[in-house]
């Protein structure tokens, strides 16, 4: 089953009195399957995080359609969307973007909060997805209390809590040392063999390793894919650096 | 370095940051501004000529040091904001290479622009102002004089003196934190994670108990003289509650809103409770400040607002004809003499005696017992009445033609009564009836105790009364008052009275003579500089309010920013922030105005009896007064809202 479906999607920022005109997405079209852990790779200005937003519904493209769930995202109003992005997507962010405000649990819960579920449901709902992340203990602490591997654990499991569609995540090993990053990536490979879909934006190829299928994109244009096809981690991290080393001396295109 | 590279820079800075600093030099330049006014009157030399003028010079003395003062604190807490803001900046200048050195000289040249605008348009101002103030002031006490344009130098010098000190000891305040701090903690100062707050129950317990206890002084003083004691330190205590609640008082009620799960868990109380929390957190002195300042807004321009209107009634009550003459102990042979003088200096005039009253009277002052009846025994409080009793055939206009023995006609000055009965040294009177007014004229000064005129039926009763004070020891003797109007002007009036009281004098005649004309000089010279300075106040207050509010809400502006674009990207709908933002601006803001209001509406009884010592027992017109200046403040409070809000919107946005 298809999860998400984007066809021919164009992006082309202007500034405010139509002088300049930057072309952030040429044309992209690619579909992940239910289940699927896809990373997006590119380096900075590629588009990536432009394609994210449009994903996330917090930017609209200029032409193109996204379908998630067969609901064309386009289509929604601006009432509808906020509660959309609440209840079909979960979200990881680079820099967490936890709220200083709220205690982890309290962070996690957020969204539920903020589609009215009551307290019973919230707190079934934690307890596997904390114990699974290995947050339980440490729940009751604030942001600024813990190291930045937890926070970002703690934003999984916001992303999580909602049983979203899919969960869309930006470059979230940036901001973390290699132990963490390494742990977050083995964290990510268990909620996809558990039926996850995942979709991440990346240029860190350890990151990038770990999933199942690589799309690169290049000037706002998917130039290439990579399928995993049961290839051990480390075989595949060879091969995105191939590719990458060949995408940027400006190897032929080829699919 | 071009040696006027950091005089450029420093410049250039005042510029970048004019959203903050333009309202910092306005209130500089309001203080200045103030200050030299209250000063210049306070050495006018004019002043001291005029009637009364000395004691509105004091007056003006007094609001000189409260201004003084509330600029120190007030130029200082600013300046602290406008630092916090701009750590940022200066470290950002520390790492692009500036010496500390350098960065200081950059403040210090900052700080002679500030002062220098400030202090200079301040004083300019003020000596345009000061004669436009003076003359006002002049209006106000109904002084009739005109003074050139006068130039105060010992005003200018201590106005320069005291605010060159304030902004020099705010630069070296700045200076000690920057130079304390390293580059990055400069850099990163305003993005430090904050620790929850903690719930401090001792505080808040005691917060709580010294505001009851406050309120309950307030509430159960019953009379003026103890409502004078017990005001300050009801003050106080207010004080101290309202900033203990607001610190500790506030976080411990969020969190135990939080606990209470099923409250806490909904979308509006979620983000509501935990950001107001934290906005309590760093705002809770700031909004008590705004509070307290409010309250004295509120209390200075209602209580002198009132004198001053109520001034002519108070003037009636105290004089109820243009000219009285008064005989403290009546001798007849000594009142026909005094009343002959009066005659003759009429007839010099070609004035008669109008709307004539004359009558005896007998005034005891004596404690208010347990049960509600007035003899001589002390009671340990202070709630002391005077019984004035006039015989019924000397009173003019009666509405009854006799009086049964034991009965009386009740006439209340200032106070309340109530019962059927009045118990004066062991004599009951039965109340028949009441009366709308009396002349009488008060003759031992202000009415600082409650007074009951009692129209007794005849001489002999009035006579019992004195005998029953002289076995207790009480002084009692009877008086005569003789008033009168005349068909002329206040200057005649004048004339007369002097013309009668030097006659009095001269020919050893034991009585008295007041004038309502001379009186009216007094009353106005007191409550017109009450007024004035009342204004002056107030609108220094008002200025301190709004700036406080400003600054608050920008500071919350840029530190929301972020907060909300995360709940946006968590699912929030634009729609669910503004609403958020609006329900904990709103609380934040108007929190301070419903506790003032609260703290007014408890201080309403004790002021009352405040103002009964001013001779202002017109509790109606104090209430419209108190009504009018809330309903005017919280528009003035809406309007400065609505400003600050859009600010807080577009950089939220």
């Amino acid at each position: 089953m298809t999860v998400l479906e984007v066809k021919n999607l164009k992006k082309v920022y202007t500034t405010r009195f139509g002088g300049n005109h930057v072309q952030a997405l040429t044309n992209v079209s690619f579909t992940v399957e239910q289940g699927e852990y896809v990373a997006i790779m590119g380096e900075s200005g590629s588009g990536k995080t432009t394609l994210l937003n449009i994903l996330a519904a917090l930017d609209k493209p200029t032409s193109g359609e996204v379908k998630l769930g067969g609901r064309d995202l386009s289509r929604l109003s601006e009432k509808e969307i906020s509660s959309f992005r609440r209840q079909n997507l979960g979200f990881v962010f680079q820099d967490f973007n936890l709220l200083d405000t709220f205690s982890l649990r309290d962070n996690i819960y957020l969204p539920l909060v903020l589609s009215g579920k009551p307290v019973q449901e919230m707190e079934k709902r934690i307890a596997p997805i904390a114990q699974q992340l290995g947050i339980t203990d440490i729940l009751g602490k604030y942001p600024y209390e813990v190291s930045g591997g937890q926070k970002q654990r703690a934003a999984v499991a916001r992303a999580l809590i909602t049983r979203p569609q899919i969960v869309l995540a930006d470059e979230p090993t940036g901001a973390l040392d290699s132990r963490a990053a390494e742990s977050l990536l083995t964290l990510f490979g268990e909620i996809n063999r558990a039926g996850q879909t995942i979709l991440m934006v990346t240029h860190s190829v350890k990151a990038a390793s770990h999933a199942g299928r690589v799309l690169f994109i290049k000037d706002g244009e998917v130039f290439h894919q990579l399928y995993r096809a049961g290839l051990r981690s480390e075989e595949m991290y060879q091969k995105i650096s191939d590719t990458l080393t060949m995408i940027a001396t400006g190897g032929a295109r080829h699919e | 370095m071009n040696k006027f590279f950091f005089a450029r820079l420093a410049a250039t800075n005042l510029r970048k940051n004019g959203k903050v600093y333009f309202p910092y030099i306005l209130t500089g330049i309001g203080s200045v501004m103030a200050f030299y006014i209250l000063g210049a009157l306070t050495f006018n030399s004019g002043m001291q000529d005029l009637r009364g003028g000395a004691a509105v010079q004091s007056m003006m003395q007094f609001g000189l040091v409260v201004v003084g003062l509330f600029s120190v604190v007030f130029l200082f807490y600013t300046n602290s904001f406008l630092v916090r803001r701009r750590k940022r900046e200066f470290g950002l200048f520390n790492i692009l290479g500036m010496e500390k050195r350098h960065i200081f000289r950059v403040v210090f040249m900052e700080t002679v622009y500030t002062a220098l605008i400030s202090i200079v348009a301040g004083l300019l101002l003020g000596i345009l102002l000061y004669k436009l103030a003076f003359l006002a002031l002049l209006q106000l006490l109904r002084f009739d004089v005109q003074l050139g344009f006068e130039l105060a130098p010992r005003a200018i010098v201590i106005t320069v003196v005291l605010f060159g000190a304030i902004y020099l000891l705010t630069m070296l305040s700045n200076i000690r934190q920057i130079h304390t701090a390293n580059p990055i903690a400069l850099l990163n100062s305003d993005k430090a994670g904050e620790k929850e707050p903690k719930t401090k129950w001792p505080l808040a317990i005691l917060g709580a108990v010294s505001l009851g206890a406050g309120y309950y002084l307030a509430v159960t003083t019953k009379d003026p003289i103890t409502a004078m004691g017990m005001f300050f330190l009801a003050v106080l205590l207010v004080i101290l509650g309202t900033y203990c609640l607001f610190t500790a008082g506030s976080i411990a009620l969020l969190k135990a809103l939080r606990r209470r799960k099923k409250f806490y868990y909904q979308p509006n109380h979620f983000i509501t409770v935990s950001g107001m929390l934290y906005r309590m957190k760093r705002n809770a002195v700031g909004l008590a400040n705004i509070c307290i300042l409010s309250t004295m807004v509120l209390v200075t321009l209602s209580t002198t607002v009132s004198l001053y209107i109520g001034t002519e009634d108070m003037i009636l009550a105290r004089y109820p004809r243009q000219i009285g003459l008064i005989m403290p102990e009546l001798d007849p042979e000594q009142a026909a003499a005094q009343d002959a003088v009066a005659q003759s200096v009429l007839q010099e005039h070609g004035l008669t005696m109008q709307n004539e009253v004359d009558y005896r009277y007998s005034e005891l002052t004596l404690y208010r017992q347990a049960d509600g009846t007035f003899s001589a025994e002390e009671t340990g409080t202070m709630d002391i009445v005077t019984v004035a009793a006039v015989p019924l055939e000397d009173f003019p206009g009666a509405p009854v033609d006799s009086l049964a023995e034991g009965e009386a006609l009740l006439y209340v000055l200032s106070g309340e009564y109530e019962a059927d009965t009045m118990t004066v040294l062991g004599q009951t009177f039965h109340i028949r009836d009441r009366l709308t007014q009396f002349p009488g004229e008060y003759f031992s000064g202000e009415p600082i105790t409650d007074v009951y005129y009692l129209v007794v039926p005849d001489l002999a009763a009035l006579e019992t009364l004195n005998a029953a004070a002289q076995t207790v020891d009480i002084t009692a003797s009877l008086q005569r008052y003789h008033g009168f109007d005349l068909d002329a002007g206040d200057d005649v009036c004048l004339t007369v009275y002097e013309e009668i009281r030097a006659a009095l004098r001269e020919q050893e005649i034991s009585g008295g003579v007041s004038c309502r004309a001379d009186g009216k000089e007094d009353f106005y010279a007191l409550h017109g500089g009450f007024f004035f300075l009342g204004i002056v106040l107030g609108l220094l207050f008002l200025m301190a309010t709004v700036l406080i509010i400003y600054y608050k809400q920008i500071s919350e502006g840029y530190e929301d920013k972020s907060r909300y674009e995360i709940m946006q990207k968590v699912g929030m709908s634009h729609a669910e922030v503004r609403r958020s933002i609006r329900s904990q601006v709103l609380t934040v803001f108007f929190l301070p105005l419903v506790v003032a209001g609260v703290h007014i509406a408890f201080a309403f009884g004790i002021i009352v009896k405040l103002l009964q010592l001013f001779s202002l027992s017109n509790v109606t017109l104090f209430a419209c007064c108190t009504a009018g200046t809330i309903l005017v403040f919280a528009a003035l409070y809406a309007v400065v809202y609505a400003l600050t809000a859009r600010t807080y919107y577009k950089i939220v946005r």
